[in-house]
């Protein structure tokens, strides 16, 4: 065992003075694992998502409250939920992913202010902030805060209404929770928001259906208008095994044992004055840990 | 004096190169397929560095080329592994 760990670690004359570790075969054998651990994460996923998959718990009573919170630490007026406004919002995310895109403005060129209309609500002014794959709605809503452009619309005075949509679906080959936010004020009576009604907590969505765009929607009735709004209130996800947790667990304990790898075999050599052909293990290191760095800042959630 | 101020110049410049490629990472954030790009382009930088560095120090063997080429793809996929998951 002494032997192995350092034939592996350390640099010796039976692995020509430089650790086994950092040898050409066994950096081959290091993508080659990264990549097969790569196919089989994406593998098991799409065969068990309630084991390995993206936790997720966005609810669209946490998103209320947590804006109007934001609000109300600035003194503005509360916003209230409504229901044109959020079948706007559903109808937006719906067409986001039936036409693949992100973006305010459709390919078509299809504006958020049309869904507005379309969905009933006359409107004086609107906004729409959107976000997509985050994993709980404090997530969002710090985002949002923590960009100017959409900060403006939370805490703009005129808006009285607000409107959401929580989705899941495939959006550009990605698997993605879609966060639509519609701001509104109109002069009219019958669309100024009546008392929020309860909407359901959602259901735990876990089967590969609930990962398909979601259908043309087409209001046939209130009822169904209803039904299908409360569908869309919440995404709640709750996997064994958190993909982007685990994946980022595994890389960077992969890049620390590098590094470490690394450090050892160049301190062995320096201390013992051995010349050797092989690369610079400084500059390795500062490589590695500038790779390590970037990979810190990658975050899964995106706004717009 | 000449030969000791090169391989300190050389990191130098590694590390511009090294600190740009993370800030053109960050700048790009909100777009996995171009932060997959400036992963690619540092680790292409990277190669060529290493290439260039030992060219100039006079131990540019193939062995060396290798493993900076590996070096590269090392980081290629981590980079990938987690801007994709």
């Amino acid at each position: 065992m002494y032997r192995f760990l350092r034939h592996f670690f350390f640099p010796h004359h039976t692995n020509n003075h430089r650790a086994k570790a950092l040898h050409p075969d066994i950096m081959l054998a290091y993508i080659f694992l990264l990549a097969l651990f790569n196919f089989s994460f994406r593998y098991i996923h799409q065969q068990y998502p309630s084991i390995l998959g993206y936790a997720t718990d966005i609810r669209l009573g946490e998103l209320l409250n947590l804006t109007n919170q934001k609000r109300t630490e600035l003194g503005l007026s509360q916003l209230k939920l409504n229901e044109k406004l959020s079948l706007a919002a559903a109808k937006k995310a719906q067409d986001m992913f039936a036409n693949n895109y992100w973006s305010h403005s459709s390919p078509q060129g299809k504006t958020p202010w049309e869904f507005v209309v379309s969905s009933g609500y006359e409107y004086t002014m609107a906004g729409e902030n959107l976000a997509k794959n985050f994993s709980n709605s404090s997530g969002v809503v710090d985002a949002w805060m923590a960009s100017p452009t959409h900060k403006d619309n939370i805490i703009k005075p005129g808006y009285r209404d607000i409107g959401f949509a929580i989705v899941n679906g495939v959006l550009n080959g990605e698997e993605t929770t879609l966060v639509v936010q519609m701001f509104g004020a109109s002069d009219r009576e019958d669309v100024i928001a009546s008392k929020p009604e309860p909407l359901s907590l959602g259901t735990t969505t876990q089967s590969p259906i609930d990962q398909l765009p979601i259908q043309l929607f087409e209001a046939s009735s209130p009822e169904s208008s209803k039904s299908f709004m409360h569908s869309l209130s919440s995404v709640i996800q709750t996997p064994r095994i958190n993909i982007p947790t685990a994946t980022r667990d595994i890389v960077f304990v992969f890049l620390g044992f590098l590094i470490a790898v690394l450090i050892i075999d160049g301190f062995v050599v320096s201390k013992h004055k051995i010349i050797r052909v092989a690369g610079h293990n400084l500059a390795h290191i500062m490589f590695f840990a500038a790779v390590c760095l970037a990979l810190m800042l990658v975050k899964r959630g995106v706004l717009l | 004096m000449k030969r000791k101020l090169i391989p300190v110049l050389n990191f130098v410049v590694l590390a511009i190169i090294l600190s740009s490629s993370v800030f053109l990472f960050w700048q790009v954030r909100d777009n996995k397929a171009m932060q997959t790009m400036v992963g690619i382009l540092l680790s292409v930088l990277y190669v060529t560095w290493g290439m260039i560095h030992h060219a100039m120090q006079g131990d540019l063997y193939p062995k060396v080329v290798v493993e900076y080429l590996l070096v590269g793809c090392i980081a290629i996929t981590l980079i990938v592994t987690i801007v994709w998951s």
